[in-house]
């Protein structure tokens, strides 16, 4: 019975961080219809970064979002005006193989700046435990997952009620009509591209205390949260969470219950058992 | 207070529109028919600044807006309804309402303009939390419209505001317009309605084939011939 609780926790403390990374690529999904596959790569660079500070400055992981945050939204930023936009309206496939082609260049970049060994930033917080009743968690992850929910509601509320959420709304609804209303519509996808890389500099520092990284790990950032965007209806925020923690805990009671590689398919299982029965997401696409 | 000259412009290095010049007075009701793909469309797109002019000059209020951006366009007071009234279906008619006035310079008047357009459109009252997508189309075009006045327009540009409208909306809708114009705002009126658009523009220009074939005042373009052969497309 603790057995099941401990994974019900743990695989809620990962699924919130999985809705959190996912929340950064709907979010470029829904304005500017492109599928970014260095994704993950992005989030290592994120993670790399706070390796640097660390080594360089003894800079805490959480200390150096500061840092990593306007670093990163401004590479995003840069990738999404000097690469993608250029390319922007496309065939589908040119786009995929420029991220693609983005990833491979961040993947190496840190591969010849960090070599190929595993690395650690820690931080202070890393070995400390909680212990609610049967279950222990990790105060990393809970700091990582209450960010996380904080951030989606953040996202949520500005979307619903900002002028900025409007719109972002409006571009991604008719952006022909978006124009007509005096919106920039370059400038609102170029900065929801940087604003969704940001996010992943926050991601990064939330995984970084507890989480040796390797510049290969960067796909399967990209494949998790490609299946919890899909899952969760592409620009349904509140599905992409639920699809979080749908992946989280199914991936940690795959490898309580099975052994640990059979674990680690079990999110993919269960994302193509759901795509078959609601191939539009868990939630009606809003 | 417009003054289009020689304009050209279209799509893809291929000019749609070929020497075009339009005159828009102050005040004025001003109507742009002509048949399906004369250029009608492309004509306001690009005083919108969504369509770029290949050649030509457009001057709005005495200063030369030919190459100004879509925003910057629509913060000087040009303002289009644009053809299929294009509301964002999956936002509130409040929402809606508020896109209309979010660029920067009516955002200061939004809320006294949306009482405003809400008074003159009561049925965009009584639904206020609705989605636009689940409004009829009639319904859809008064939002439209009601959108494009919160932005605070002083040239009002409307892309067949009837087409695919129960005629009881679109007498409804002519009536709306014609009370804006009677209030001092100056509107371009695109139509393919020639009878309806004739009898309330004053003064009309009729494209075939992306050139002015005909213009004039509307009791003289109606009698014109080619004002027929344009829209029949002899
Ligand atoms: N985005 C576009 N790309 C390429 N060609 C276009 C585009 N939009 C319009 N055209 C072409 O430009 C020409 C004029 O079209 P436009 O929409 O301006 O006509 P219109 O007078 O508004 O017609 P309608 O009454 O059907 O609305 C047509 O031949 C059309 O095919
Ligand atoms: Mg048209």
């Amino acid at each position: 019975m603790s057995e099941i609780l401990q994974a019900l926790a743990q695989g809620f403390l990962v699924g919130s961080t999985y809705g959190m990374l996912a929340l950064g690529m709907g979010l470029v999904y829904s304005v500017s219809g492109i599928v970014n596959f260095a994704h993950g790569d992005f989030v290592l660079l994120g993670m790399y970064l706070c390796f640097a500070l660390a080594s360089a400055f003894a800079l805490d992981p959480y200390v150096s979002i500061f840092i990593t945050l306007p670093t990163m939204m401004a590479v995003g930023g840069a990738v999404y005006y000097f690469l993608i936009r250029p390319i922007a309206g496309h065939h589908l496939l040119m786009v995929i193989q420029l991220t693609l082609g983005v990833s491979l260049l961040v993947q190496n970049g840190l591969l010849m700046s960090f070599g190929g060994q595993f690395h650690r930033a820690p931080s202070m917080l890393e070995s400390k435990l909680w212990l609610l009743g049967p279950v222990v968690v990790r105060v990393p992850q809970v700091i990582s997952a209450a960010a996380s929910f904080s951030i989606a509601i953040g996202l949520f509320i500005l979307l619903r009620s900002t002028d900025i959420g409007r719109s972002i709304r409006a571009v991604h609804q008719n952006a022909r009509a978006a124009a007509l209303m005096g919106i920039d519509v370059g400038k609102v996808r170029m900065l929801t591209f940087a604003a969704g890389i940001g996010l992943l500099a926050i991601a990064a520092a939330l995984l970084v205390p507890g989480t040796p990284m390797h510049p290969s790990m960067g796909l399967r950032y990209t494949a998790i949260t490609l299946i919890v965007v899909v899952l969760g209806g592409m620009t349904n925020f509140v599905g992409i969470m639920l699809a979080g923690l749908v992946i989280g805990i199914s991936e940690s009671l795959g490898t309580i219950y099975l052994s640990d590689t059979l674990g680690m398919i079990l999110p993919y299982a269960i994302f193509v058992i759901i795509m078959l029965f609601r191939p539009q997401g868990l939630l009606k696409s809003a | 207070m417009l003054e289009v000259t020689s304009l050209f412009a279209g799509y893809g290095g291929r000019p749609v529109l070929e020497e075009v010049t339009v005159r828009i007075e102050k005040g004025r009701l001003v109507g742009l028919l002509g048949a399906n793909n004369a250029g009608k469309s492309t004509f306001i797109h690009t005083l919108s600044g969504v369509v770029p002019a290949m050649s030509g000059r457009i001057v709005f209020e005495g200063e030369d807006i030919t190459t100004l951006s879509p925003q910057a366009r629509v913060e000087r007071g040009i303002i289009q309804v644009p053809e299929g009234r294009l509301v964002f279906p999956d936002m509130t008619i409040r929402e809606n309402l508020l896109l209309g006035g979010q660029h920067k310079l009516a955002r200061p008047k939004r809320s006294q303009r949306i009482d405003e357009v809400l008074e003159l459109l009561p049925r965009l009252k009584e639904r206020l939390e609705q989605k636009a997508g689940t409004l009829s189309g009639g319904e859809q075009q008064m939002l439209a419209i009601g959108r494009g006045l919160v932005a605070g327009p002083k040239l009002l540009m409307l892309d067949e505001p009837s087409l695919g409208l129960a005629p009881k909306f679109v007498q409804y809708i002519f009536e709306i317009i014609e009370k804006l114009h009677r209030e001092g705002l100056t509107v371009l009126l695109v139509e393919q309605n020639l009878n309806l658009t004739l009898r309330h523009a004053s003064y009309c220009y009729v494209l075939e084939r992306g050139r002015v074939e005909v213009e004039g005042a509307s009791s003289i373009v109606r009698d014109d011939p080619r004002t027929k052969k344009a829209y029949l497309g002899l």
